[in-house]
């Protein structure tokens, strides 16, 4: 063996192979856990409290003979075909010598007869062959092209001195505070404190005292926090004017406008007058207008409904209620209806019939000042009156007052205000953090109850994630549940028990890990332990978590060579970016790097350290694949640096007269498996057309029109061959995450490729008809990313959660290990799962219940890592604060992921339907809480926080994936964007589904100098209304900009921006930067909104008004509330709903 | 030796066939829903028995057409059609990837599948045991009855 670290590995491997697999009982089924294939070498028989890691997994049985011989036996046996190819197609075959033990090594030495005049015609970018024999012997030479230093890891779980090891080279935003070698930089203080690891903490930090000169937590770590608080009664130690966002406020995470849709006590006091008034539903103002009868069929459609703000010139009783409307745009609309208004100021809200109310009626306080009293029985709800104007008998909606995101995505603030040590919302969504108390409270919840995870959200300066090392106490954790450690756990009997927040066991404190109470029943050391305050921590986990030492970062490159790859000038941008990328890879110096390429032939490339330029292998036995070189072919980046670069730039040449137009996919995928298996990593594939040749090619089964709308529909999104499943879950069994690049203008059956991303944790991105001079810079962006960002390996997530609740079903693109158990080979902040829990026993006992997300992964520094996330979330017993509590995005990211899904099972039509069929059996169940207490006549009404539900399920139907049939959108790009979407996190979600519309050219004109991106991010509602033809709009829905020019848009404007282009057909022109402060302007602006979402890139498109069919296409279908093509508008979208909503059932 | 006993023996050999390797996909099933066994390797086993088993109740079908069992050949029908169905649709593996997902199926399916291979047993057992009671006593057909 030449290497230590792959000796090591076979060892534990044989070790492990040697264990009896099926029936070994399971000590516990921790979370990390152990799959129970792969049993530690070390533990696995010992104590229980060690057997339960994780992990990681093994090749099966990769033990039997090393890749060496097996590769030379195969040779000699099989006697290859194998050619080594020299650039520019003067390549022959060669028969090896079998009948050495180094066969394969001469075989690679015969080319030096290599046809050298057909090498003459241009420069070689390979070296001559001369050299090769030499250099082929050396291939044998115990050099370590793989991690030299792969022991190490282990060091650090030795006894370390001191709480950290320092020794490790940690991930750059960690390092501030994980190098400090004193554990008291764990303290939660302000940020500013704890980035500063240079300053030596002043000594009083070490005094026992949790009243010290630091900030602790409002809740007492061991100390439950007040179940279940109810809002409306809570005291009033809150200003009402902290309640009351302005309306254009920007949506700051840190900003604390909480309890805003929940109507809360201190507004008591300003309700005053009008109490007496508020709760009372007036009929006699109901009946002052015409019946309202939303069943009845409009006359004309179109009718929209002036809103006439009732509440705006109100007297002092209404004020409340319009500062309540913050976040709604629409109370700046003129009154139309002036003549109303003072009746609507003599009848609350309630009884108004038209325009959007918002009710906001307290729970009684008993704190509260005494009008509160009077206030009685109270919900709040916003309620839309579907009415009709005097005179007219049509039911309308109010266009304008209809509620919209504009503010982007509201994170649940009452969440994390009440429970401050959970995790951040970044990390983990509640669809409601309500959970409901009993079963037959949450089958009334028609909603899917669950959440929304991103374990490696990117977190902003100031804010990482601690990391943790228990060096000799080990990691403390539950016996029974195997929860970890974290703010919710109780200490008692004066520190040497602790108590489990799931499963209320009572746990011994480890020795090291013991630290005596304070007369509240803390812990002395709380500001120095971090995992007791934070609800997210990292822990460095000792060689129980471990089946393998860590392997390091490795990125294997799978480029399609074909003829049509190569006239995209794909290859080029390949190549380029990831040379560029070099040096920012993660895991230095021990990245590994290896490429292939293939048409009909797979080509392989040596690109050992101690050549000068790489060699081509090429293998043209497609039906027995096999890897020609054991070693080589993946190196350490760090050593092979010269040869690699020189390979990344002959690249590009080296095709560039390739006419080769097929695919051999399907074996080259199984190449990389032999190739990657040893390892694990990254495969990122770049295909440019459909598999012709070998195992897995695929039909032209294509996208066929009479398909649609029957029973096979479905079938066309799934992967049409089994071999990309079966290649999909070898990949996750050997750790190999994929990421597929797929370029091709015609089809490409990306419901077959992306099967291997989605069962990998990978992602797809989808360029259809790439040209490197208009997508290369999106492809360069996004590739860059996918090489650069920090991403963990080797992985695998498990969410915990307290007794009685189960989660059942998860979402997203991974594989299932166990029951509960996420397999993730590689995964990064751009990834999110959602998944969805049940009440196992019919009645909840407890008053909170917490959820636990544990990742355990191998960062990309060698250490093996536990991200831990703790959240707690009271339990409600009853429908109406369930809906208080509800988080819209994390409903609408899950309510897309189950349409998605549905949409491989069923037709489109039965996808949309059933979406909107669970959103009316929502509000249908929302009304009837209310209906009894309050008149809601012909008004639609819904909870403050699901008030932008019905747009967002709108706009769901109208995505990508579910807008349509056959000539909406083609096959590809639907499945592309499926997979796009079962991945995103909420934020990203959410302005995919609802992008984020703004008028640029008044911010163009403006000469002042400041580009502040909150002034002209003023976002307009998705309709053709706000457009004016007149004006420039930008377009961002995350994934591209798309720039809107009026038909009447002064032609300055168009010359600035687009210099001579600007009377050329905007599909081809590229927008760039012209020598005028307008277009730089505009570049400056575009760049900064890419860089508030930077994880994908957003290429800007023009498209002109009038332009058809591309300004349909492209921008109109953004359009969400508008009625396109046989779908209904937002108007006709809540008539719908509402109507359904009457209906009885 | 009577033909009608080589017949039942085999016919029991055949049902023991089929009823071990159901109780045999859902052990691995229920081991698979307890975590100590991994997909891929729990997929692989059971789809290794998938076609042979199906082989196996497809001949069990075909003799006892072809011995004129008609109620047997009828009981066995359907199951036989099913499996059919399921292997024109490439329906009848196990699917690693989404294997927790139709887990509770699979294994309902199995259950049922146990059951009617119990039943079946039952049967063969008793026609084995009158078939070799008629054998050994050969000149009397006392109980001839089926």
């Amino acid at each position: 063996m030449k290497n230590p670290s792959l000796a090591l590995a076979r060892t534990l491997s044989h070790l492990t192979s040697l264990k009896p697999l099926p029936t070994a009982p399971r000590v516990d089924d921790d979370g990390d856990s152990l799959p129970s294939d792969l049993t530690t070498t070390e533990t696995a028989t010992t104590s229980p409290l060690l057997a339960d890691d994780d992990g990681y997994l093994l090749p099966k049985s990769p033990t039997t003979s090393s890749p060496t011989k097996k590769a030379t036996q195969l040779l000699s046996r099989k006697r290859q075909q194998l050619r080594i190819r020299w650039p520019y197609k003067c390549s022959y075959h060669v028969k090896p010598i079998g009948s050495d033990d180094l066969g394969h090594l001469k075989l690679f030495a015969r080319p030096t007869a290599a046809p050298f005049a057909c090498n003459s015609l241009t420069m070689t970018p390979f070296q001559s062959s001369g050299p090769l024999v030499g250099s082929d012997n050396s291939g044998l030479r115990p050099n370590t092209p793989l991690v030299p230093q792969s022991t190490t890891p282990f060091s650090s779980y030795g006894p370390v001195v001191g709480s950290e090891s320092s020794g490790y080279v940690r991930p750059p935003p960690m390092a501030p505070q994980t190098n400090v070698p004193q554990a008291s930089s764990f303290r939660p203080a302000p940020p500013a404190r704890f980035n500063d690891p240079s300053v030596p903490p002043p000594p009083t930090s070490y005094a026992p005292t949790p009243a010290g000169p630091f900030p602790t937590p409002q809740f007492p770590s061991n100390q439950p926090p007040p179940s279940r608080p109810v809002i409306g009664s809570r005291p009033p130690f809150q200003p009402p004017a902290a309640q009351v966002p302005p309306p254009q406020l920007p949506l700051h995470p840190q900003q604390q406008i909480p309890l805003v849709p929940m109507g809360s006590p201190p507004q008591n006091m300003n309700y005053v007058p009008g109490t007496g008034r508020t709760n009372i539903p007036q009929p006699s103002s109901d009946s002052s207008f015409p019946a309202l009868r939303p069943n009845s069929q409009p006359s004309f459609p179109g009718y929209v409904r002036q809103q006439s703000s009732a509440d705006s010139p109100a007297p002092p009783v209404q004020s409340p209620f319009l500062s309540k409307q913050g976040s709604a745009p629409f109370q700046t609309t003129p009154p139309s209806f002036a003549t109303h208004q003072a009746g609507y100021a003599a009848s609350p809200p309630v009884a108004a019939p038209m325009g959007l109310q918002t009710r906001d009626r307290m729970q009684h306080s008993t704190l509260g000042p005494p009008a509160g009293s009077l206030q009685g029985l109270v919900e709040d709800f916003n309620s839309l009156s579907i009415g009709s104007s005097p005179g007219s008998i049509e039911p309308g909606v109010d266009l304008n007052a209809l509620p919209r995101p504009l503010d982007g995505d509201m994170e649940p603030k009452l969440f994390n205000e009440m429970y401050p040590s959970n995790c951040s919302s970044r990390f983990l969504r509640l669809t409601t953090s309500g959970i409901p108390s009993s079963q037959s409270l949450a089958s009334r919840w028609h909603l899917p109850l669950g959440a929304v995870v991103c374990p490696l959200a990117e977190a902003p300066d100031g804010d990482e994630v601690p990391v943790i090392n228990f060096s000799n106490s080990g990691i403390v954790r539950c016996r029974r549940c195997r929860t970890y450690v974290n703010p919710y756990v109780t200490f008692t009997d004066a520190g040497r028990k602790w108590r489990c927040n799931m499963c209320s066991l009572l746990n011994d404190v480890p020795g090291e890990y013991f630290a005596h109470l304070d007369s509240t029943g803390k812990r002395v050391d709380l500001d120095q332990r971090p995992e007791l305050t934070r609800g997210s921590v990292e822990f460095v986990a000792p060689t129980e978590y471990m089946v393998r030492p860590p392997m390091p970062p490795l990125y294997f490159f799978l480029i399609d060579v074909s003829v049509s790859a190569v006239r995209s000038g794909m290859i080029e941008v390949v190549a380029k970016t990831i040379r560029s990328c070099l040096d920012q890879l993660p895991g230095f110096p021990r990245t590994q790097i290896g490429f292939a390429t293939y048409d009909s032939t797979i080509h392989f490339y040596n690109l050992k350290s101690s050549l000068t330029q790489p060699q081509m292998m090429v293998v043209s036995d497609l039906d027995d694949i096999f890897v020609p070189l054991p070693d080589d072919l993946l190196v350490n980046l760090s050593e092979s640096r010269s040869v690699v670069e020189a390979f990344l730039d002959s690249l590009p040449s080296m095709f560039q007269d390739n006419l080769n137009i097929e695919s051999a996919f399907g074996p080259a995928l199984k190449a990389s498996l032999l190739l990657m298996r040893q390892l694990g990593g990254k495969l990122l594939i770049f295909q440019n057309t459909l598999p012709s040749l070998g195992i897995g090619r695929l039909k032209l089964r294509g996208d066929d029109l009479r398909v649609y709308g029957t029973d096979k529909e479905h079938v066309l999104r799934l992967p049409e061959d089994p071999f990309y499943k079966q290649m999909a879950a070898e990949f996750t069994k050997f750790q190999i995450g994929v990421n597929l690049y797929a370029f091709s203008d015609k089809y490409t059956d990306i419901a077959s490729l992306g099967a291997l991303a989605k069962y990998t944790g990978g992602q797809v991105n989808f360029y259809p008809n790439f040209q490197s001079s208009i997508h290369g810079e999106k492809l360069r962006h996004e590739l860059a990313r996918d090489l650069t960002r920090e991403t963990a390996w080797e992985a695998v997530l498990r969410i915990r959660v307290g007794k009685g609740v189960r989660f059942t079903s998860y979402h997203g693109n991974f594989m299932l290990r166990s029951t509960d158990l996420i397999a993730l080979p590689a995964v990064d902040c751009d990834k999110a799962f959602a998944m969805q829990f049940s009440l196992e026993e019919a009645l909840l006992t407890t008053q909170t219940v917490y959820f636990q997300v544990a990742l355990l992964y191998t960062a990309s520094c060698g250490e093996r890592r536990i991200r831990v996330l703790t959240a707690a979330a009271p339990v409600v017993p009853d429908l109406g604060e369930m809906y208080r509590h509800a988080d819209t995005g994390a409903i609408v990211t899950l309510l897309s992921r189950l349409a998605i899904e549905k949409t491989l099972s069923s037709k489109l039509e039965d996808a949309r339907s059933s979406l909107q069929l669970r959103i009316v059996k929502a509000l249908k169940e929302y009304r009837n809480l209310h209906s009894v207490q309050h008149r809601l006549g012909g008004r639609i009404i819904y909870p403050e926080s699901l008030k932008f539900l019905l747009l967002y399920g709108l706009a769901l139907t109208k995505s990508t994936t579910l807008r349509g049939g056959y000539a909406d959108v083609t096959l590809d790009e639907r499945c592309a964007a499926g997979f796009t979407m079962m991945v995103l996190p909420v934020k990203n979600l959410l302005k995919l589904l609802y992008p984020s519309l703004i008028r640029v050219d008044e911010h163009l004109l403006k000469s002042s100098g400041h580009d502040d991106l909150t002034s002209i991010e003023k976002r307009l509602p998705l309709t053709a209304a706000s457009l004016d033809s007149r004006g420039l709009y930008l377009c961002d829905d995350g994934f591209r900009f798309i720039l809107w020019f009026g038909r009447v848009l002064s032609p300055d404007i168009a010359m600035n921006l687009l210099g001579p282009d600007c009377a050329a057909e905007l599909s081809k022109v590229i927008l760039g930067e012209h020598g005028n402060e307008m277009s730089r302007k505009l570049m400056r602006m575009l760049n900064k909104l890419r860089e508030s979402d930077s994880s994908y890139y957003q290429l800007c498109q023009l498209v002109r008004q009038g332009e058809q069919p591309r300004e349909g296409v492209l921008f109109l279908s953004n359009l969400v509330e508008d009625p396109i093509g046989g779908t209904n508008g937002y108007v006709e979208w809540v008539l719908q709903i509402h109507r359904q909503v009457q209906q009885n059932p | 030796m009577s033909f009608d006993l080589i017949f039942w023996v085999l016919c029991f050999f055949f049902d023991l066939a089929l009823l071990s390797s159901n109780f045999y996909q859902l052990v691995i099933l229920s081991d698979l829903e307890a975590d100590y066994l991994n997909p891929f390797e729990s997929s692989s086993r059971i789809n290794f028995l998938i076609v042979p088993e199906f082989i196996v109740h497809g001949l069990l079908c075909a003799i006892f057409l072809l011995t004129w069992h008609w109620l047997l050949f009828l009981i066995t029908l359907p199951l036989a059609c099913y499996s059919a169905m399921l292997f024109v649709n490439k329906r009848h593996l196990i699917d690693v990837t989404e294997v927790f997902r139709a887990l509770s199926g699979e294994k309902k399916f199995r259950l049922i599948k146990l059951g009617f291979y119990l039943f079946l047993l039952f049967i063969i057992i008793f026609r084995l045991i009158l078939s070799a009671f008629n054998s050994l006593t050969s000149d009397e057909h006392y109980v001839d009855l089926f």
